[in-house]
């Protein structure tokens, strides 16, 4: 299209009467294209116009629904703040940077602290911890660091850690640590942790009852056995085979027992911590050859092939002989006792290439542990679930008792098994250890 | 406390519990010892008993007693439990025992108690006894052997 100047100056070039009619008819004909243009512009601004009106209702909806959400929030937050400051545990919030940005009122009664004189501060600074009474946690700025890294970390509640307080008194406390997550990084933690004084004296006491009690029972076990011993032995008279037959079985059962009884003593020991050393020197391979003696008769009503294999530079160690036998004990007869008739068991004690540590291993092809179930294998009174249905004669107390008498001596353990395929068990013990 | 009479040696056998106290008596009969059985420590240095044989429970000077246990009864090893009745422990009865010094330091004392405490045992290795056993975890027949073992300058053949 023409514009309306363009045929302005075309009238002036041809001044012509015809020339002015077409002219004027080539301006009407502009006029009307450039009102038919303006209609369908102003047509188009009310477009626009419409389009603002929508917009802005659905601008206005939009701000209102943001004002809803807001208020849901607030009442959202209002609520968390509410149960975080209800709940007993102490929750403490921090930045990816470790300062404090939240603690709750359960934090301030617990550690003396109030929030404002911690917000803003690293949480290292504020919440050191002891191991034990008196022995500070140096592992806890590196907890921190893991946790920011985006690992969860749960303690242990049969080993809490002591809290300091600001006045420098201590409590003992079960915690957990989880990372804050946002759009893939971690932007801070929360920490929450109790104060399980309550639990542990309620623990201590129940496992000092158990300890009286099992103490107790051993006892009318003693009768048991010394008259069922005087019975078997011919002491009163003769007795006929039917008669030891079945005295043996009672006489049996009653060992049984008292091996229970000694077990839940030891697990009340650990527990208590009072368990005593009593390091002598220990020839490892002599109480290993001791230990397949003792129970030589029943891995020969077995037919298990037994071998070993002993290292020849095998030191003579300071240690206590008692604790090293009940682990030797419990591993050994553990393999005996899960392995079919015939079947085979390994051995092997050696010392590590530095000379800092001894491994000792026991091998067998027998029922093995359900893969499910390996986590929970050194749990107290856990019995995997192939040994429950097959074995009425274990109490679940001797993978317990090694790991504890093992990792207190500074040694750890681990197996490999799987089921219908045998276990190996590790043990792996510094020459200097003190069990 | 009650004793029984022989020419063999002779046993002091100390057990708060009858029925283990029984058992006690029975054995080392049958391996041909006198037995002096008693409860408690009291019973152990009562006069009346010494004099009767018979168990009686009235306290008396440990000097009196041990004097009159000394010249009635002629004890060649004690059997001793550590928890007993009254208020002395079987620590207590060894003190007491040795103070009077003689031959009465120097007899055998074989503990058998249920307690399995490391303390207790130490306290006991450190005043002076034989050996302690385990009550639960020890056959009988084995504590006599090692007592017989003991009292015998001779090797001896284990009991049937």
């Amino acid at each position: 299209m023409q514009s309306a100047s363009t045929k302005e100056k075309k009238l002036t070039l041809h001044p012509g009467r015809g020339d002015t009619q077409t002219a004027i008819l080539n301006v009407l004909t502009d006029y009307q294209a450039i009102a038919h243009e303006s209609t369908r512009s102003r047509r188009a601004i009310l477009n626009v116009l419409e389009d603002l009106e929508r917009s802005n209702a659905a601008l206005i909806t939009k701000t209102q629904e943001m004002t809803e959400v807001a208020e849901r929030l607030l009442q959202k937050n209002a609520i968390d703040t509410a149960i975080l400051e209800s709940i007993g545990d102490a929750i403490i919030v921090t930045s990816s940077t470790r300062a404090i940005t939240f603690v709750n009122h359960a934090f301030e009664v617990l550690t003396g602290w109030s929030a404002a004189e911690v917000l803003g501060r690293d949480i290292v600074s504020i919440l050191s911890r002891e191991n034990e009474p008196g022995n500070l946690e140096l592992k806890f700025s590196n907890t921190i660091f893991e946790v920011l890294q985006g690992h969860t970390h749960c303690s242990d509640i049969t080993k809490p850690s002591f809290r300091i307080r600001k006045d420098n008194t201590t409590f003992p406390t079960n915690s957990t640590m989880t990372p804050v997550w946002l759009h893939g990084n971690v932007i801070g933690l929360v920490k929450s942790f109790r104060d399980i004084t309550k639990e542990l004296d309620i623990d201590k006491a129940k496992t000092e009852f158990v300890s009286l009690a099992s103490h107790q029972l051993r006892t009318p076990l003693s009768a048991i056995n010394w008259y069922t011993e005087m019975l078997l032995s011919g002491d009163v008279g003769p007795i006929t085979e039917g008669q030891e037959k079945y005295l043996t079985e009672v006489y049996r059962g009653n060992q049984r027992m008292i091996s229970l009884v000694n077990a839940l003593l030891n697990v009340t020991r650990m527990t208590l911590g009072t368990f005593v050393l009593e390091p002598e020197m220990v020839d490892l391979v002599t109480l290993i050859h001791s230990v397949i003696h003792e129970q030589k008769i029943e891995s020969d009503k077995k037919q298990l092939q037994l071998t070993t294999f002993f290292e020849p530079s095998i030191p003579i160690i300071q240690s206590d002989a008692k604790l090293l036998r009940m682990v030797m004990q419990n591993l050994i007869s553990n393999a005996i006792k899960y392995t079919s008739l015939g079947g085979t068991i390994e051995l092997s004690l050696c010392l590590d290439p530095t000379g800092t540590h001894f491994l000792f291993t026991v091998a067998d092809n027998g029922i093995g542990i359900p893969k499910s179930q390996h986590e929970r294998i050194f749990t107290r009174l856990f019995r995997a679930d192939n040994v429950r249905v097959n074995d009425t004669e274990g109490n679940g107390l001797g993978l317990y008792i090694v790991k504890a008498i093992i990792e207190n001596s500074g040694g750890r353990v681990w197996f490999e098994s799987e089921e219908n395929a045998g276990s190996t068990f590790h043990v792996e013990l510094p020459v200097g250890s003190s069990s | 406390m009650n004793t029984t009479h022989s020419t063999s040696k002779t046993i002091l056998a100390i057990e708060d519990d009858t029925a283990l106290l029984g058992a006690i008596t029975a054995k080392l009969q049958k391996a041909d010892f006198s037995v002096i059985a008693a409860r408690s420590v009291d019973e152990v240095f009562t006069k009346e008993f010494l004099q009767t044989g018979a168990a009686t429970l009235s306290s008396k000077s440990v000097a009196a007693t041990l004097e009159h246990l000394q010249s009635l009864q002629h004890v060649d090893a004690v059997w001793l439990d550590h928890n007993l009745i009254g208020t002395d422990d079987g620590l207590d009865f060894i003190v007491k025992f040795k103070a009077n010094g003689g031959t009465w330091s120097t007899i055998p004392i074989f503990v058998v108690s249920n307690s399995a405490n490391p303390d207790l045992i130490k306290t006991y290795a450190e005043i002076g006894i034989n050996h302690y056993y385990l009550k639960a975890e020890h056959k009988l027949e084995t504590i006599v052997n090692d007592i017989i073992a003991a009292l015998s300058p001779q090797p001896v053949t284990a009991l049937a």
